[in-house]
Protein backbone atom coordinates (compact mmCIF):
# COMPACT_ATOMS: atom_id res chain seq x y z
CA UNK A 1 0.00 0.00 0.00
CA UNK A 2 1.20 3.41 -1.09
CA UNK A 3 -0.06 6.59 0.94
CA UNK A 4 0.08 10.03 -0.04
CA UNK A 5 -1.31 12.54 2.31
CA UNK A 6 -1.17 15.96 1.37
CA UNK A 7 2.53 16.41 -0.47
CA UNK A 8 3.41 19.20 -2.27
CA UNK A 9 6.66 19.36 -3.83
CA UNK A 10 8.71 22.93 -4.29
CA UNK A 11 11.85 22.65 -6.09
CA UNK A 12 13.88 25.84 -4.79
CA UNK A 13 13.42 28.91 -5.09
CA UNK A 14 9.74 28.41 -6.02
CA UNK A 15 9.58 25.98 -8.70
CA UNK A 16 6.16 24.27 -7.39
CA UNK A 17 5.76 20.94 -9.07
CA UNK A 18 3.14 19.26 -6.72
CA UNK A 19 0.38 20.50 -4.33
CA UNK A 20 -1.58 18.82 -2.08
CA UNK A 21 -1.44 15.25 -3.99
CA UNK A 22 -3.77 12.79 -1.63
CA UNK A 23 -3.70 9.28 -3.36
CA UNK A 24 -4.07 5.69 -1.50
CA UNK A 25 -2.58 2.79 -3.87
CA UNK A 26 -3.99 -0.38 -2.66
CA UNK A 27 -1.29 -3.46 -2.71
CA UNK A 28 -1.70 -5.07 -6.48
CA UNK A 29 -3.64 -2.39 -7.80
CA UNK A 30 -2.52 -0.87 -11.60
CA UNK A 31 -2.23 2.02 -11.71
CA UNK A 32 -1.47 4.82 -14.11
CA UNK A 33 -0.64 8.22 -13.89
CA UNK A 34 -0.93 10.46 -16.72
CA UNK A 35 -0.29 14.31 -16.96
CA UNK A 36 0.94 16.85 -19.54
CA UNK A 37 4.68 17.09 -19.52
CA UNK A 38 5.98 19.30 -16.50
CA UNK A 39 3.05 18.31 -14.80
CA UNK A 40 4.50 16.44 -11.76
CA UNK A 41 4.70 12.97 -12.70
CA UNK A 42 8.21 12.37 -12.05
CA UNK A 43 8.71 14.42 -9.63
CA UNK A 44 5.75 11.89 -7.60
CA UNK A 45 7.86 8.63 -8.63
CA UNK A 46 11.28 10.53 -7.03
CA UNK A 47 9.51 11.29 -3.93
CA UNK A 48 7.84 7.69 -3.76
CA UNK A 49 11.75 5.91 -4.01
CA UNK A 50 12.87 8.71 -1.47
CA UNK A 51 14.79 10.61 -4.19
CA UNK A 52 13.55 13.74 -3.78
CA UNK A 53 11.98 14.51 0.13
CA UNK A 54 8.50 15.88 0.08
CA UNK A 55 7.86 19.58 1.41
CA UNK A 56 4.70 18.89 2.75
CA UNK A 57 2.54 16.15 3.73
CA UNK A 58 3.40 12.62 4.38
CA UNK A 59 4.29 9.64 2.33
CA UNK A 60 3.83 6.19 3.82
CA UNK A 61 4.79 2.98 1.97
CA UNK A 62 4.11 -0.85 2.80
CA UNK A 63 3.34 1.11 6.33
CA UNK A 64 6.54 2.50 6.37
CA UNK A 65 6.48 6.47 6.88
CA UNK A 66 9.39 7.21 4.32
CA UNK A 67 8.79 11.07 4.64
CA UNK A 68 11.94 12.12 6.40
CA UNK A 69 14.00 8.23 5.51
CA UNK A 70 17.33 8.19 6.62
CA UNK A 71 19.83 8.01 4.01
CA UNK A 72 20.89 4.49 5.80
CA UNK A 73 17.55 3.44 4.96
CA UNK A 74 17.29 4.27 1.15
CA UNK A 75 18.44 0.90 0.07
CA UNK A 76 16.29 -0.90 1.83
CA UNK A 77 13.29 1.12 0.20
CA UNK A 78 14.75 0.78 -2.81
CA UNK A 79 15.20 -2.98 -2.68
CA UNK A 80 11.28 -3.14 -2.00
CA UNK A 81 10.32 -0.48 -4.84
CA UNK A 82 11.51 -1.86 -8.70
CA UNK A 83 11.91 1.31 -10.93
CA UNK A 84 12.26 1.65 -14.59
CA UNK A 85 12.74 4.86 -17.22
CA UNK A 86 12.29 5.67 -20.65
CA UNK A 87 16.21 5.75 -21.25
CA UNK A 88 16.60 2.13 -19.42
CA UNK A 89 19.72 2.67 -17.58
CA UNK A 90 21.32 -0.56 -18.56
CA UNK A 91 25.21 -0.25 -18.60
CA UNK A 92 26.32 -0.64 -22.71
CA UNK A 93 29.75 -2.62 -21.58
CA UNK A 94 28.05 -5.56 -19.57
CA UNK A 95 25.80 -7.94 -21.70
CA UNK A 96 22.35 -9.18 -20.40
CA UNK A 97 23.13 -11.79 -18.08
CA UNK A 98 25.48 -8.75 -16.36
CA UNK A 99 23.51 -6.20 -16.04
CA UNK A 100 20.75 -7.76 -14.56
CA UNK A 101 23.44 -9.66 -12.25
CA UNK A 102 24.99 -6.42 -11.45
CA UNK A 103 21.98 -5.27 -9.46
CA UNK A 104 22.36 -8.53 -7.18
CA UNK A 105 26.20 -7.99 -7.15
CA UNK A 106 25.95 -4.67 -5.22
CA UNK A 107 23.42 -5.81 -3.15
CA UNK A 108 25.81 -7.98 -1.91
CA UNK A 109 24.14 -11.39 -3.05
CA UNK A 110 25.97 -14.75 -3.42
CA UNK A 111 27.63 -15.98 -6.77
CA UNK A 112 24.99 -19.19 -6.45
CA UNK A 113 21.66 -16.81 -5.49
CA UNK A 114 22.74 -14.96 -8.73
CA UNK A 115 22.79 -17.71 -11.07
CA UNK A 116 19.25 -18.74 -9.67
CA UNK A 117 17.69 -15.46 -10.07
CA UNK A 118 18.73 -14.02 -13.35
CA UNK A 119 17.54 -16.86 -15.50
CA UNK A 120 14.08 -16.36 -13.61
CA UNK A 121 13.36 -12.97 -14.43
CA UNK A 122 14.58 -13.55 -18.03
CA UNK A 123 11.99 -16.23 -18.01
CA UNK A 124 9.36 -13.69 -17.28
CA UNK A 125 10.43 -11.08 -19.45
CA UNK A 126 10.56 -13.72 -22.33
CA UNK A 127 14.76 -12.88 -23.08
CA UNK A 128 15.88 -16.52 -22.43
CA UNK A 129 18.40 -17.22 -24.53
CA UNK A 130 19.55 -13.16 -24.99
CA UNK A 131 21.36 -12.77 -22.19
CA UNK A 132 24.96 -12.67 -24.19
CA UNK A 133 23.67 -9.98 -25.83
CA UNK A 134 25.13 -6.69 -25.20
CA UNK A 135 22.03 -3.95 -24.95
CA UNK A 136 23.50 -2.34 -28.31
CA UNK A 137 22.42 -5.57 -29.68
CA UNK A 138 18.83 -5.46 -28.74
CA UNK A 139 16.00 -3.60 -30.14
CA UNK A 140 14.35 -0.93 -27.51
CA UNK A 141 11.86 -3.07 -26.26
CA UNK A 142 14.16 -5.70 -25.23
CA UNK A 143 16.33 -3.13 -23.33
CA UNK A 144 13.29 -1.72 -21.83
CA UNK A 145 12.40 -5.53 -21.07
CA UNK A 146 15.71 -6.13 -19.63
CA UNK A 147 14.91 -2.81 -17.63
CA UNK A 148 12.36 -4.67 -16.11
CA UNK A 149 14.10 -7.78 -15.32
CA UNK A 150 16.88 -5.81 -13.52
CA UNK A 151 13.89 -4.11 -11.47
CA UNK A 152 12.61 -7.63 -10.48
CA UNK A 153 15.86 -9.23 -8.86
CA UNK A 154 14.56 -8.17 -5.80
CA UNK A 155 10.95 -9.50 -6.09
CA UNK A 156 9.76 -5.51 -4.91
CA UNK A 157 5.86 -5.79 -4.24
CA UNK A 158 5.60 -2.14 -6.18
CA UNK A 159 7.05 -1.65 -9.88
CA UNK A 160 7.15 1.98 -11.27
CA UNK A 161 7.47 2.36 -14.84
CA UNK A 162 8.30 6.05 -16.00
CA UNK A 163 7.32 6.46 -19.36
CA UNK A 164 8.88 3.11 -19.94
CA UNK A 165 7.45 3.14 -23.37
CA UNK A 166 8.37 6.65 -24.46
CA UNK A 167 11.01 6.16 -26.64
CA UNK A 168 9.52 2.73 -28.20
CA UNK A 169 7.56 2.47 -31.65
CA UNK A 170 4.16 0.79 -31.04
CA UNK A 171 4.72 -3.03 -31.48
CA UNK A 172 7.35 -2.58 -28.80
CA UNK A 173 5.11 -0.36 -26.55
CA UNK A 174 1.97 -3.41 -26.78
CA UNK A 175 4.70 -5.86 -25.99
CA UNK A 176 5.90 -4.02 -22.74
CA UNK A 177 2.68 -2.61 -21.51
CA UNK A 178 1.50 -6.92 -22.03
CA UNK A 179 4.51 -7.36 -19.55
CA UNK A 180 3.30 -4.75 -16.85
CA UNK A 181 -0.20 -6.16 -16.47
CA UNK A 182 1.73 -9.83 -16.55
CA UNK A 183 3.56 -8.48 -13.76
CA UNK A 184 0.66 -7.19 -11.98
CA UNK A 185 -1.14 -10.65 -12.29
CA UNK A 186 1.37 -12.39 -10.48
CA UNK A 187 0.81 -9.93 -7.53
CA UNK A 188 3.21 -6.92 -8.19
CA UNK A 189 1.43 -3.17 -7.81
CA UNK A 190 2.34 -1.31 -10.88
CA UNK A 191 2.68 2.20 -11.24
CA UNK A 192 2.79 3.20 -14.57
CA UNK A 193 3.80 6.46 -15.43
CA UNK A 194 2.45 7.51 -19.42
CA UNK A 195 1.43 10.25 -21.80
CA UNK A 196 0.41 7.55 -24.45
CA UNK A 197 -2.97 7.92 -25.25
CA UNK A 198 -3.37 4.26 -26.64
CA UNK A 199 -1.99 2.84 -24.34
CA UNK A 200 -3.80 4.55 -21.08
CA UNK A 201 -7.08 3.60 -23.11
CA UNK A 202 -6.30 0.35 -23.92
CA UNK A 203 -5.82 -0.93 -20.38
CA UNK A 204 -8.59 -0.24 -19.17
CA UNK A 205 -7.51 0.57 -15.02
CA UNK A 206 -7.40 3.34 -12.77
CA UNK A 207 -5.80 6.43 -14.21
CA UNK A 208 -4.90 9.32 -12.03
CA UNK A 209 -4.75 12.53 -14.12
CA UNK A 210 -2.26 15.00 -12.77
CA UNK A 211 -2.46 18.96 -13.52
CA UNK A 212 -0.49 21.29 -12.88
CA UNK A 213 0.99 19.94 -9.92
CA UNK A 214 -2.94 18.46 -8.32
CA UNK A 215 -4.57 15.78 -9.06
CA UNK A 216 -7.84 16.42 -11.52
CA UNK A 217 -9.59 13.10 -11.71
CA UNK A 218 -8.62 9.78 -10.37
CA UNK A 219 -10.91 6.72 -11.63
CA UNK A 220 -11.70 3.56 -11.44
CA UNK A 221 -11.26 2.55 -15.04
CA UNK A 222 -10.26 5.70 -16.76
CA UNK A 223 -9.28 7.13 -20.02
CA UNK A 224 -6.82 9.28 -21.11
CA UNK A 225 -8.86 12.94 -21.67
CA UNK A 226 -6.54 15.43 -21.56
CA UNK B 1 28.33 -7.13 2.55
CA UNK B 2 31.00 -5.51 -0.35
CA UNK B 3 32.46 -8.79 -0.96
CA UNK B 4 36.49 -7.81 -0.74
CA UNK B 5 36.67 -9.70 -4.01
CA UNK B 6 34.53 -7.37 -5.89
CA UNK B 7 35.84 -4.51 -4.52
CA UNK B 8 39.52 -5.53 -5.40
CA UNK B 9 38.37 -6.09 -8.71
CA UNK B 10 36.83 -3.03 -9.16
CA UNK B 11 39.81 -0.91 -7.62
CA UNK B 12 42.08 -2.75 -9.90
CA UNK B 13 39.98 -1.88 -13.10
CA UNK B 14 39.44 1.59 -12.10
CA UNK B 15 43.49 1.64 -11.90
CA UNK B 16 43.87 0.89 -15.27
CA UNK B 17 40.85 2.70 -16.70
CA UNK B 18 42.55 6.00 -16.04
CA UNK B 19 46.06 4.55 -15.99
CA UNK B 20 48.20 7.94 -16.50
CA UNK B 21 46.01 9.51 -13.79
CA UNK B 22 47.26 6.56 -11.73
CA UNK B 23 50.34 6.85 -12.68
CA UNK B 24 50.52 9.74 -11.98
CA UNK B 25 49.13 9.96 -8.45
CA UNK B 26 51.08 6.81 -7.68
CA UNK B 27 54.03 9.09 -8.47
CA UNK B 28 53.65 11.84 -6.31
CA UNK B 29 52.63 9.90 -3.43
CA UNK B 30 56.19 7.73 -4.23
CA UNK B 31 57.87 11.87 -4.09
CA UNK B 32 55.65 12.23 -0.58
CA UNK B 33 57.43 9.31 0.98
CA UNK B 34 60.51 9.78 -0.13
CA UNK B 35 61.06 13.31 0.96
CA UNK B 36 59.72 12.49 4.12
CA UNK B 37 62.15 9.78 4.46
CA UNK B 38 64.71 12.12 3.39
CA UNK B 39 63.64 13.76 6.40
CA UNK B 40 64.66 11.25 8.28
CA UNK B 41 67.60 10.07 6.56
CA UNK B 42 68.29 13.65 7.11
CA UNK B 43 67.61 13.25 11.30
CA UNK B 44 69.81 9.86 10.96
CA UNK B 45 72.97 12.22 9.33
CA UNK B 46 72.82 15.63 11.67
CA UNK B 47 72.60 13.02 14.97
CA UNK B 48 75.32 10.98 13.65
CA UNK B 49 77.75 14.18 13.22
CA UNK B 50 76.79 15.76 16.63
CA UNK B 51 77.54 12.37 18.21
CA UNK B 52 80.58 12.05 16.61
CA UNK B 53 81.46 15.91 18.00
CA UNK B 54 80.00 15.09 21.50
CA UNK B 55 82.40 12.00 21.55
CA UNK B 56 85.15 14.53 21.26
CA UNK B 57 84.14 16.78 23.96
CA UNK B 58 85.74 16.59 27.23
CA UNK B 59 87.65 18.96 30.09
CA UNK B 60 91.00 18.02 30.90
CA UNK B 61 92.39 19.35 33.99
CA UNK B 62 96.54 19.24 33.90
CA UNK B 63 98.22 19.46 37.84
CA UNK B 64 101.09 21.21 38.77
CA UNK B 65 103.96 18.83 38.73
CA UNK B 66 104.10 18.70 42.29
CA UNK B 67 100.42 17.21 43.15
CA UNK B 68 101.09 13.84 43.94
CA UNK B 69 99.10 10.79 42.68
CA UNK B 70 97.47 10.27 46.14
CA UNK B 71 95.89 14.06 45.96
CA UNK B 72 95.25 13.58 42.13
CA UNK B 73 92.81 10.52 43.22
CA UNK B 74 90.37 12.19 45.87
CA UNK B 75 89.80 14.52 43.18
CA UNK B 76 88.81 12.01 40.70
CA UNK B 77 86.63 10.73 43.56
CA UNK B 78 85.32 13.82 44.44
CA UNK B 79 84.41 14.56 40.41
CA UNK B 80 83.14 11.17 39.57
CA UNK B 81 80.28 11.94 42.50
CA UNK B 82 79.26 14.52 40.45
CA UNK B 83 75.86 13.52 38.84
CA UNK B 84 76.81 15.33 35.21
CA UNK B 85 80.61 13.35 35.36
CA UNK B 86 79.95 10.13 32.62
CA UNK B 87 83.71 8.84 32.74
CA UNK B 88 86.87 10.59 33.99
CA UNK B 89 90.32 9.10 32.54
CA UNK B 90 93.52 9.35 34.68
CA UNK B 91 96.82 10.16 33.06
CA UNK B 92 99.48 10.17 35.40
CA UNK B 93 103.13 11.95 35.86
CA UNK B 94 104.31 8.65 33.73
CA UNK B 95 102.25 8.23 31.43
CA UNK B 96 102.25 12.14 30.64
CA UNK B 97 106.31 12.05 30.37
CA UNK B 98 106.16 8.71 28.05
CA UNK B 99 102.94 10.48 25.95
CA UNK B 100 105.59 13.61 25.66
CA UNK B 101 108.56 11.17 24.78
CA UNK B 102 106.70 9.54 22.01
CA UNK B 103 105.37 12.82 20.73
CA UNK B 104 108.69 14.31 20.42
CA UNK B 105 110.56 11.13 19.47
CA UNK B 106 111.76 12.60 16.33
CA UNK B 107 113.28 15.93 18.14
CA UNK B 108 116.79 14.76 19.85
CA UNK B 109 116.61 18.24 21.44
CA UNK B 110 113.78 17.76 23.36
CA UNK B 111 114.58 14.40 24.45
CA UNK B 112 117.90 15.71 25.18
CA UNK B 113 116.58 18.54 27.61
CA UNK B 114 114.47 16.13 29.02
CA UNK B 115 117.35 14.01 30.13
CA UNK B 116 118.89 17.12 31.87
CA UNK B 117 115.82 17.01 34.12
CA UNK B 118 115.94 15.57 37.90
CA UNK B 119 112.20 16.08 38.32
CA UNK B 120 109.48 14.87 35.89
CA UNK B 121 107.93 18.07 34.19
CA UNK B 122 104.69 16.87 34.02
CA UNK B 123 101.87 16.64 36.07
CA UNK B 124 99.15 14.09 35.72
CA UNK B 125 96.39 15.11 34.63
CA UNK B 126 92.25 14.33 33.96
CA UNK B 127 90.36 13.77 31.79
CA UNK B 128 86.65 14.23 31.71
CA UNK B 129 83.75 13.51 29.73
CA UNK B 130 80.40 14.84 30.97
CA UNK B 131 76.61 12.43 30.39
CA UNK B 132 75.81 16.12 28.20
CA UNK B 133 77.44 18.80 26.62
CA UNK B 134 75.23 20.90 28.62
CA UNK B 135 77.04 19.52 31.34
CA UNK B 136 80.22 20.75 30.92
CA UNK B 137 79.98 24.25 31.64
CA UNK B 138 78.34 23.03 35.54
CA UNK B 139 81.49 20.47 35.86
CA UNK B 140 83.93 23.20 35.18
CA UNK B 141 81.65 25.75 37.65
CA UNK B 142 82.29 22.84 40.38
CA UNK B 143 85.93 22.38 39.65
CA UNK B 144 86.30 26.55 40.06
CA UNK B 145 84.88 27.14 43.19
CA UNK B 146 86.44 23.55 44.73
CA UNK B 147 89.27 23.89 46.96
CA UNK B 148 91.29 21.80 44.23
CA UNK B 149 90.96 24.52 42.04
CA UNK B 150 95.08 26.17 42.96
CA UNK B 151 96.26 22.75 42.66
CA UNK B 152 95.70 22.58 38.47
CA UNK B 153 97.55 24.35 36.17
CA UNK B 154 95.70 24.35 32.88
CA UNK B 155 92.12 23.37 32.71
CA UNK B 156 91.21 22.78 29.13
CA UNK B 157 87.58 22.64 27.11
CA UNK B 158 88.17 21.62 24.12
CA UNK B 159 84.86 22.03 23.60
CA UNK B 160 83.32 21.83 19.99
CA UNK B 161 80.53 24.33 20.65
CA UNK B 162 81.00 25.67 18.17
CA UNK B 163 80.96 22.83 15.57
CA UNK B 164 78.12 21.63 17.41
CA UNK B 165 76.09 24.48 17.20
CA UNK B 166 76.99 25.37 13.91
CA UNK B 167 76.21 21.39 13.15
CA UNK B 168 72.79 21.88 14.42
CA UNK B 169 72.07 25.08 12.57
CA UNK B 170 72.49 23.65 9.44
CA UNK B 171 70.62 20.41 10.52
CA UNK B 172 67.78 22.47 11.66
CA UNK B 173 67.72 24.50 8.46
CA UNK B 174 67.59 21.64 5.99
CA UNK B 175 65.36 19.99 8.29
CA UNK B 176 63.13 23.32 7.87
CA UNK B 177 63.32 23.03 4.26
CA UNK B 178 62.32 19.20 4.48
CA UNK B 179 59.73 19.53 6.06
CA UNK B 180 58.34 22.41 4.18
CA UNK B 181 58.87 20.09 0.97
CA UNK B 182 56.79 16.98 2.81
CA UNK B 183 54.21 19.53 3.57
CA UNK B 184 54.01 20.79 -0.20
CA UNK B 185 54.18 17.05 -1.38
CA UNK B 186 51.84 15.81 1.08
CA UNK B 187 49.38 18.76 0.27
CA UNK B 188 49.74 17.66 -3.63
CA UNK B 189 49.36 14.15 -2.69
CA UNK B 190 46.02 14.92 -1.04
CA UNK B 191 44.99 17.27 -3.76
CA UNK B 192 45.23 14.34 -6.69
CA UNK B 193 44.19 11.36 -4.64
CA UNK B 194 41.01 13.95 -4.53
CA UNK B 195 40.62 14.51 -8.06
CA UNK B 196 41.87 11.11 -8.70
CA UNK B 197 38.77 9.79 -6.80
CA UNK B 198 36.67 12.66 -8.07
CA UNK B 199 37.18 11.28 -11.92
CA UNK B 200 36.57 7.81 -10.71
CA UNK B 201 33.32 8.50 -9.16
CA UNK B 202 32.86 10.04 -13.03
CA UNK B 203 34.23 7.32 -15.15
CA UNK B 204 32.01 5.45 -13.15
CA UNK B 205 28.37 7.67 -13.01
CA UNK B 206 26.95 5.23 -14.63
CA UNK B 207 27.76 2.12 -12.36
CA UNK B 208 26.91 4.45 -9.87
CA UNK B 209 23.48 5.24 -11.22
CA UNK B 210 22.23 1.99 -11.48
CA UNK B 211 23.80 1.15 -7.78
CA UNK B 212 21.52 3.63 -6.66
CA UNK B 213 18.68 2.88 -8.32
CA UNK B 214 18.58 -1.17 -7.52
CA UNK B 215 19.27 -0.48 -3.33
CA UNK B 216 23.21 -0.88 -3.68
CA UNK B 217 24.12 0.33 0.39
CA UNK B 218 25.96 3.09 0.70
CA UNK B 219 28.87 1.60 1.55
CA UNK B 220 28.56 -0.81 -1.35
CA UNK B 221 28.98 2.31 -3.29
CA UNK B 222 31.57 4.08 -1.65
CA UNK B 223 33.83 1.19 -0.04
CA UNK B 224 35.56 0.50 -3.33
CA UNK B 225 36.54 3.88 -4.11
CA UNK B 226 37.92 4.12 -0.94
CA UNK B 227 39.87 0.89 -1.64
CA UNK B 228 41.22 2.11 -4.79
CA UNK B 229 42.65 5.35 -2.93
CA UNK B 230 44.02 2.59 -0.17
CA UNK B 231 45.71 0.63 -3.08
CA UNK B 232 47.38 3.59 -4.01
CA UNK B 233 48.98 4.30 -1.24
CA UNK B 234 49.79 0.90 -0.69
CA UNK B 235 51.60 0.76 -3.99
CA UNK B 236 53.49 3.94 -3.49
CA UNK B 237 54.66 2.52 -0.06
CA UNK B 238 56.10 -0.29 -1.97
CA UNK B 239 57.89 1.37 -5.08
CA UNK B 240 59.06 3.97 -2.58
CA UNK B 241 60.67 1.22 0.05
CA UNK B 242 61.75 -0.09 -3.83
CA UNK B 243 64.07 3.40 -4.67
CA UNK B 244 64.84 4.59 -0.87
CA UNK B 245 66.91 1.62 -0.28
CA UNK B 246 69.41 1.22 -3.11
CA UNK B 247 70.32 5.12 -2.38
CA UNK B 248 70.45 3.98 1.10
CA UNK B 249 73.28 1.46 -0.16
CA UNK B 250 74.72 4.34 -2.44
CA UNK B 251 75.03 6.93 0.58
CA UNK B 252 76.27 4.77 3.68
CA UNK B 253 80.06 4.50 2.28
CA UNK B 254 79.96 8.40 2.25
CA UNK B 255 78.90 8.06 5.66
CA UNK B 256 81.70 5.91 6.58
CA UNK B 257 84.06 8.24 5.06
CA UNK B 258 82.77 11.16 6.57
CA UNK B 259 82.33 10.11 9.97
CA UNK B 260 85.48 8.03 10.09
CA UNK B 261 83.60 4.90 12.11
CA UNK B 262 81.26 2.18 11.10
CA UNK B 263 79.32 3.00 13.70
CA UNK B 264 76.36 5.08 12.33
CA UNK B 265 74.80 2.53 9.68
CA UNK B 266 71.92 4.25 8.10
CA UNK B 267 70.62 0.08 6.18
CA UNK B 268 70.67 -0.92 9.67
CA UNK B 269 68.96 2.49 11.08
CA UNK B 270 66.77 1.69 8.35
CA UNK B 271 66.20 -1.96 8.92
CA UNK B 272 65.40 -1.57 12.33
CA UNK B 273 62.87 0.72 12.46
CA UNK B 274 61.42 -0.91 9.42
CA UNK B 275 57.67 -0.71 10.57
CA UNK B 276 58.13 2.38 12.87
CA UNK B 277 59.35 4.51 9.65
CA UNK B 278 57.17 2.87 6.79
CA UNK B 279 54.66 1.73 8.97
CA UNK B 280 54.13 5.04 9.94
CA UNK B 281 54.26 6.92 6.83
CA UNK B 282 51.87 4.55 5.61
CA UNK B 283 49.61 4.47 8.22
CA UNK B 284 49.40 8.66 7.99
CA UNK B 285 49.39 8.02 3.70
CA UNK B 286 46.33 5.80 4.06
CA UNK B 287 44.93 8.71 6.41
CA UNK B 288 45.18 11.04 3.90
CA UNK B 289 44.08 8.95 0.69
CA UNK B 290 40.84 7.86 2.54
CA UNK B 291 40.38 11.47 3.90
CA UNK B 292 40.69 12.31 0.23
CA UNK B 293 38.39 10.21 -1.22
CA UNK B 294 35.73 11.04 1.22
CA UNK B 295 36.08 14.19 0.76
CA UNK B 296 35.57 13.65 -3.07
CA UNK B 297 32.78 10.74 -2.28
CA UNK B 298 30.53 13.56 -0.64
CA UNK B 299 30.95 15.93 -2.89
CA UNK B 300 30.34 14.12 -6.02
CA UNK B 301 28.96 10.78 -4.96
CA UNK B 302 25.18 12.38 -3.86
CA UNK B 303 23.95 9.01 -2.32
N1 LIG C 1 15.42 19.12 -10.02
C1 LIG C 1 14.55 20.09 -10.33
N2 LIG C 1 14.78 21.37 -9.98
C2 LIG C 1 13.91 22.33 -10.28
N3 LIG C 1 12.78 22.14 -10.91
C3 LIG C 1 12.47 20.89 -11.29
C4 LIG C 1 13.34 19.80 -11.03
N4 LIG C 1 12.80 18.66 -11.52
C5 LIG C 1 11.63 19.05 -12.07
N5 LIG C 1 11.44 20.37 -11.94
C6 LIG C 1 10.24 21.11 -12.37
O1 LIG C 1 9.13 20.56 -11.72
C7 LIG C 1 8.04 20.46 -12.59
C8 LIG C 1 7.55 19.04 -12.69
O2 LIG C 1 8.57 18.25 -13.32
P1 LIG C 1 8.42 16.69 -13.57
O3 LIG C 1 9.66 16.21 -14.09
O4 LIG C 1 7.87 16.07 -12.35
O5 LIG C 1 7.30 16.69 -14.72
P2 LIG C 1 6.74 15.44 -15.55
O6 LIG C 1 5.29 15.44 -15.33
O7 LIG C 1 7.50 14.21 -15.25
O8 LIG C 1 7.03 15.90 -17.03
P3 LIG C 1 7.36 14.96 -18.32
O9 LIG C 1 6.07 14.40 -18.75
O10 LIG C 1 7.89 15.95 -19.32
O11 LIG C 1 8.35 13.97 -17.90
C9 LIG C 1 8.52 21.03 -13.90
O12 LIG C 1 8.11 22.36 -14.00
C10 LIG C 1 9.99 20.96 -13.83
O13 LIG C 1 10.57 22.00 -14.58
MG1 LIG D 1 8.69 12.87 -16.33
Amino acid sequence: MIIFKNISKIYPPDIVALKNINLHIKPKEFVSIVGRSGTGKTTLVKILVAEEPPSKGQIIVGGWEITNIRESEVPSLRRQIGVVFQDFKLLPKKTVFENIAFALEVCGTDRIKIKEVVPQVLKIVGLTGKEDRYPIQLSGGEQQRVAIARALVHRPKILVADEPTGNLDSINTREIVDLLLKINEFGTTVVLVSHNREVINSINKRVVTLDNGTVISDQKFGKYFL
Amino acid sequence: MASPYRILTFAWQSFWRNIWLSLVTITIIVLTFISINFLVVINFITDAAIKVLQEKVDISINFKPDVLEPQVQEIQTYLSALTQVKEINYISQKEALENFRQTHSANQLVIDSLAELENNPLGASLQIKAKNLDDYSEIITVINNSKYNNLIAVKNFDDNQLYISKTKNVSEYVKKIAVFASGFFILVAFLIVFNTIRVAIYTHRQEIGVMKLVGATNWFIRGPFIVEAIFYGVIACILAILIIYPFLNFLQPYLVKFYLTEDFNIINYFNENFWQIFGLELLVIIALTIVGSIIAIRRYLKV
